[in-house]
């Protein structure tokens, strides 16, 4: 008995959705504009996303004249992002080592307590030798620096593997590990380098306005489902676009 | 190895370098062996240096190349534990320390010093232990005084790794001035600074009058109003509440109630923050208060939430997502009502899933193992939910996997597993596939391996056939024997616990087999072992042996009479509690049987002597204050004097002579009404058997 009845309960929610799915509501462009222009938002709190954006993504000539500009103080002195871009450019031309002793004078208990980005930096650096064509140091460094790394983790040793195997083929570029030679490995380390500095200067280490733009994304994609208003389908201009209905 | 054979020739080739003392920058070897040198050498050189010209051209050149020196060794220490463990070989950590105690060095040198240091005593123990043993301490703390900013940052900084090693000492803010230290750092404006008393104050808390000390020292209150620092040094304070109220009911109380309840909301407000670890340490400080003092955490919703979270936070990456079951495990120990809870935010699935998509060499898959156990040791359809095929064939797995913490909590999962015999026998389990595994873990080479898998042989053998039955033909009952003479007394506890339940209701002709695999005499050495709990065990499994099956009694008093008079002596010298209940429920069970029997049980209680001043032990059980002794005893009583016959009304002459019968008598209105109900059949029976007498 009690079986039967929520079944029926179900057949009746899906009854209503159909009959719901075939009437959306419709929003009309001045409708949505004038509700939009109900909410506040202070302009203050839109400066810091902005800030935060630009802090965390390093971009530290356009935070100063920001700051200037708007007033808006920055949520960590510039002077550090000065020099978490010093390291993220060191990581991303190559210069492995350098990165790691700015990061290391930067803080020095970042590498300490992050062993899986030393990991990854020792990689990058087998990575850029290998690159260079010098094959006898590749070799050394693989077996006296990161054959220890491999025997502490399980998850190490396999990718020292397929690190050491870029040695074995003669056109390294399409071999089957080619990838790691490739700019986007750079741009993976330096991006976690970013993000440990980040973190270690008690910063969160995504900037708010890529999630704000997802939740944005979400929520247009739930309201579809229900009712037809001007959308926003081009997010760098922003533009509403009128309800197909 | 090469590394130590070369490493023992080269410091003295580059030794003779400096030699060439002001120009020490030929020597520019970056091998450790090298660079351990130079850092020698540089060392005392720039000391004498210094003392006669300050600022002469070749002392700020030696010291120019010691700065060099520190941070090359510097940049090879951090993150690399090879590098560490070669350093400390070569002696550097003294000369690293001599760097900072040096009153000549530069600021430069100093911060150098201090994170070389600090990273020493990061992830090696032994690195702690020559940093401690140098004297860092000392020096970095009273560089924390020091004008120049950096100094002060890096010494902070090294101070902290010093602190969060288990080695480094305790520093109770009870001796002489150290609370005016912890509270001078507290009130620093460096946030550096601030958050090495946050970890002093983790690391070093542990006694409630520390605890209390800190309290009443304004000390939480401060470090709530540090929460509006940076994040990390937020999590920092956390960590260091959560120290001052562990365990500790007054400080729990008085924390919940500071600033009427304002304190402990900015802490509740905090389960929900951005940063995962931040969720965490609030989840873990919240259980800590809500372990110390239940009174001020009875929010069943709190408690929801706190589950919730948790079970989120096994989604992150890293050390917060490998710490958070072992956090729900201490959430919902011993709790069935947060268990159920846990059960209905559909735990037990989450866990699982997580669990299949992790490798099982991770620490995370451990802390989840752990956590789907404590989840199985009430619930019964938690058991059932976690024995889906996948998580069956896992565990098994994860039995016979190379690391020893992965074995541990797999053989945890199956113990509370196993306390179902319904699941164990209707799961997905077989007793071939997982018996054989864990009785092999019986000869493994961590005893705390051992340990786990006597817990869940333990839960098994309850179980009856077919487990039983496997069990008893797996080899695994001689293991055990092996086990109950180890020298280590958990080991020998579990085994012969273990043999109590597979005695259990075991049939006649099984009980002979393990009788005869353990022998009698291993068994008197066992009722006399040093440790009572095991004595305890044993006198259960003669208990099992001998219920139900009146031949074994043979076992007991037979065989010049070794075994009984190993319980004989024990009950006579009055050992725990738990021995003497154990102990009469054996005679008790013996008593039940033929005359001989009776009789042999009556010598141990009344023996012969020839002073009869001293009350028989019996007088003394009937008079104790823990009723199952005196049930156990009234039973055995009530067992020599029945049936009626010419023999038991014998006994009861005996007994009433002894003291025996008058001290039951005094007992007919005993507040215990099973006790009260057995004491009226005693006195019946003698009724019975005295009107006998009489006739």
């Amino acid at each position: 008995m009690f079986l039967s009845r929520i079944v029926r309960h179900d057949l009746d929610s899906i009854d209503s959705l159909s009959s719901m799915a075939s009437s959306k509501k419709v929003v009309t462009r001045e409708e949505w504009e004038r509700k939009l222009r109900d909410v506040k938002i202070r302009k203050e709190d839109m400066n810091r996303l902005v800030m935060n954006f630009l802090v965390t993504e390093g971009f530290v000539d356009a935070a100063e004249k920001f700051r200037v500009e708007s007033g808006t103080q920055p949520e960590i002195d510039l002077a550090t992002i000065t020099e978490r871009m010093e390291v993220k450019r060191a990581v991303q031309s190559g210069n492995v080592q350098e990165a790691i002793e700015k990061i290391n004078d930067l803080n020095p208990t970042i590498l300490d307590t992050n062993p899986q980005l030393y990991f990854h930096l020792q990689q990058q650096k087998l990575i850029e030798l290998i690159r260079a064509g010098k094959i006898s140091e590749a070799l050394e460094f693989a077996q006296e620096e990161l054959a220890p790394r491999g025997e502490e983790n399980q998850t190490f040793l396999e990718e020292i593997e397929k690190t050491v195997a870029l040695l074995v083929f003669e056109d390294v570029k399409n071999c089957p590990y080619g990838e790691l030679l490739d700019v986007s490995q750079r741009l993976k380390t330096a991006s976690e380098v970013n993000a440990a500095i980040l973190t270690s200067q008690s910063h969160e280490k995504d900037p708010k306005l890529p999630s704000l733009l997802k939740m944005l994304l979400w929520t247009q994609n739930q309201l579809d489902e229900k009712a037809a208003y001007p959308r926003i389908n081009d997010f760098t201009t922003a533009a509403l676009e009128d309800p197909s209905i | 190895m090469p590394a130590t054979a070369s490493g023992g020739a080269r410091p003295e080739e580059a030794a003779e370098a400096p030699s060439a003392s002001t120009s020490a920058s030929v020597c520019m070897g970056t091998r450790p062996e090298e660079l351990a040198a130079r850092l020698a050498a540089a060392g005392p050189a720039a000391g004498a240096g210094a003392g006669c010209v300050g600022a002469g051209a070749g002392g700020a050149e030696v010291e120019h190349e010691r700065v060099r020196a520190l941070r090359e060794i510097k940049n090879q220490i951090i993150g690399n534990r090879t590098k560490k463990l070669l350093y400390l070989r070569l002696g550097a950590v003294p000369a690293v320390v001599a760097a900072l105690a040096s009153p000549v060095s530069s600021p430069a040198a100093l911060v150098q010093a201090a994170a070389a240091a600090g990273s020493f005593a990061c992830g090696v123990d032994d690195g702690a232990r020559a940093v401690l043993d140098a004297g860092a301490v000392g020096h970095l703390t009273r560089l924390l005084a020091h004008p120049d900013e950096k100094v002060v940052d890096a010494s902070a900084r090294a101070l902290r790794m010093i602190y969060q090693s288990r080695l480094a000492p305790k520093f109770d803010v009870n001796i002489g001035k150290n609370m005016d230290f912890v509270l001078s750092l507290l009130n620093s404006e460096n946030e550096n600074v601030t958050e090495l008393a946050a970890t002093i104050i983790s690391h070093s808390c542990e006694s409630s009058a520390e605890q209390l000390s800190l309290c009443s020292a304004g000390v939480p209150q401060k470090l709530i109003s540090l929460f509006g620092g940076s994040m990390n040094l937020r999590d920092a304070c956390l960590d260091s509440i959560t120290a001052i109220i562990r365990n500790n009911r007054e400080t729990a109380s008085r924390f919940a109630s500071m600033d009427h309840g304002k304190v402990f909301r900015s802490v509740v407000g905090l389960i929900h923050d951005r940063s995962p670890r931040t969720r965490l340490l609030t989840c873990l400080c919240l259980i800590a208060l809500g372990h110390a003092s239940p009174c001020h955490f009875q929010d069943k919703q709190i408690k929801t939430k706190l589950i919730m979270v948790l079970l989120e936070l096994i989604e992150e990456p890293g050390q917060v997502g490998d710490e958070a079951p072992l956090a729900l495990t201490t959430l919902i120990k011993d709790s069935l009502e947060l268990q159920k809870q846990a059960l209905m935010t559909n735990a037990v699935e989450k866990l699982s899933s997580h669990l299949l998509a992790n490798p099982l060499e991770t620490r995370r898959a451990v802390t989840i193992l752990l956590a789907l156990s404590e989840l199985c040791s009430k619930l019964e359809e938690s058991r059932s939910q976690l024995m889906s095929v996948e998580v069956s064939t896992l565990i098994l797995e994860a039995l016979k996997h190379d690391w020893a913490d992965i074995r541990v909590a797999a053989c945890s999962c199956l113990k509370n597993i196993s306390r179902s015999p319904k699941v164990l026998s209707g799961g997905r389990l077989s007793c071939d596939t997982v018996i054989a595994p864990l009785v092999q873990l019986l000869c493994d080479s961590s005893t705390s391996v051992q340990v786990a898998a006597l817990g869940a042989i333990c839960n098994i053998a309850v179980n009856l056939t077919p487990w039983k039955t496997v069990l008893l033909h797996s080899g695994a009952v001689s293991q055990l024997v092996h086990l109950s003479k180890s020298m280590d007394p958990t080991l020998r506890l579990k085994s012969v616990w273990a043999l109590r339940n597979i005695m259990f209701l075991l049939s006649p002709k099984d009980k002979d087999f393990v009788v005869k695999e353990l022998t009698l005499s291993t068994l008197s050495s066992l009722i006399c072992d040093s440790e009572h709990f095991v004595q305890e065990q044993t006198l259960a499994l003669v208990h099992n042996l001998v219920d139900g099956y009146l031949e074994s009694a043979n076992y007991v008093i037979g065989e010049d009479g070794m075994v009984i008079d190993a319980i004989s002596r024990q009950l006579n010298n009055a050992s725990a509690p738990g021995v003497c209940i154990q102990g009469m429920f054996v005679l008790a069970n013996i008593a039940a049987g033929n005359e001989l029997s009776k009789e042999a049980v009556m010598r141990v209680i009344l023996p012969h002597r020839t002073d009869c001043v001293k009350p028989t032990f019996v007088v003394k059980f009937l008079q104790s204050k823990d009723k199952q002794l005196r049930v156990a005893t009234l039973w055995c009583l009530l067992n020599l004097i029945y049936p009626k016959c010419d023999a038991s009304s014998g006994r009861v002459v005996r007994l009433q002579n002894s003291g025996v019968i008058p001290q039951v008598k005094n007992m007919i209105n005993d507040p215990c009404l099973d006790c009260k109900l057995r004491v009226r059949m005693v006195l019946e029976h003698c009724v019975d058997n005295a009107d006998d007498c009489f006739m």
